[in-house]
């Protein structure tokens, strides 16, 4: 499946200001792998030390929150997935 | 009712389709309690300040930095070393002397979060911090009174507003995640546009007018001059508004 990605300027930072990537994956998981795999920068900022997706950032699959199902959520061809950190500073 | 000073005032938004005296009396009425006189802290109280709101009750335990002035535009390099609640009442009775300011210059804490909320119709979050924002969102639903909230980092913003009992609350979005509190980027800029956001909001839910954004998240990145929207559904398992929570 083509996944077509969208990031906040954010993270341009560690993507070389690509905002917009197409990945491959059937789960949300898997698109975040293929993600990391074309900006390996990202898998520190997105996963803790142990493997686990970060507490500070959500997905959302066409404007939809993943949770509860998080990175098994299904996707399909032409899905758009958003990456959003969470942010507190007021 | 309001003064002939006040229909002269208010003028231009009670010219307003669906506004009107009615629309000005019921902000006149209205108690608001902003949570933070900070960078949404200003823009909120300023524009609640200017459109009438009858009482505003800010809540903020800090003193004026002079890296606060970048953003925090309620407060001055005179002001460095003061009372942020203090500092912002003072320039806010300048604007407008019809309202009512109260200041509580304490920190918002489990223990006093109910009482110093205390009658307001609602609660602003113009916090900087997360785990202050659950415990305001929880007391707002506790209270049974709506919750605005708004974020910022860099040239980004976030802004929901909660209808407890109706919508999804904060902890629906965020599910209790919490983030190390650190020093956040900021430029003045960006808590201007989402605390005028959430005054918007503000004075929408108390005029009856429009619709709320309630249900998603509204997402701002400047750099890109981006508006966006995520939805966000109630979590009936949430420990602040579904049925472990109530």
């Amino acid at each position: 499946m083509s996944v077509n990605v969208e990031l906040s300027s954010f993270f341009g930072r560690y993507t070389d200001n690509h905002l917009h990537i197409k990945v491959e994956g059937s789960t949300t998981g898997e698109c975040l792998d293929d993600l990391i795999r074309q900006f390996p920068k990202l898998k520190r900022l997105l996963f803790d030390k142990y493997g686990n997706f970060h507490h500070g950032y959500d997905l959302f699959v066409n404007g939809e929150s993943v949770y509860p199902m998080g990175l098994k959520k299904p996707v399909k061809d032409g899905d758009k997935m958003n990456v959003v950190f969470i942010i507190q500073g007021g | 009712m309001l003064t002939e000073k006040e229909k002269q005032r208010y003028d231009r938004q009670i010219m307003i389709y669906g506004f009107g005296e009615a629309g000005q009396e019921k902000l006149k009425k209205a108690k608001v309690f902003i949570a933070g006189a900070g960078g949404l802290g200003s823009p909120v109280a300023t524009y609640l300040a200017a459109a009438g709101i009858g009482t505003l009750r800010i809540a903020d335990h800090d003193t004026v930095e002079l890296s606060n002035l970048n953003r925090q535009v309620l407060h001055w390099e005179e002001n460095i070393g003061n009372e942020k609640a203090a500092s912002a009442a003072e320039k806010l009775r300048k604007l407008n002397p019809e309202i009512t300011i109260e200041t509580i210059p304490e920190t918002i804490t489990e223990a006093n979060a109910s009482r110093l909320v205390g009658d307001a119709d609602l609660i602003v979050d113009a916090m900087d911090n997360l785990p202050t924002r659950y415990l305001l969102n929880k007391t707002a639903i506790e209270k049974g009174i709506p919750f605005f909230h708004g974020a910022v980092y860099g040239f980004e913003g976030r802004a929901m507003t909660v209808i407890p009992g109706k919508t999804a609350c904060l902890n629906c979005l965020y599910h209790g995640a919490e983030v190390p509190r650190e020093k956040f980027p900021v430029i003045g800029v960006t808590p201007a546009v989402i605390g005028c956001i959430q005054a918007t909001e503000v004075i929408k839910y108390i005029t009856g007018m429009g619709e709320l954004l309630t249900g998603r998240l509204l997402n701002y990145d400047a750099l890109r001059m981006q508006f966006s929207e995520f939805k966000v559904n109630r979590d009936p398992e949430c420990e602040h508004c579904g049925k472990q929570g109530r």
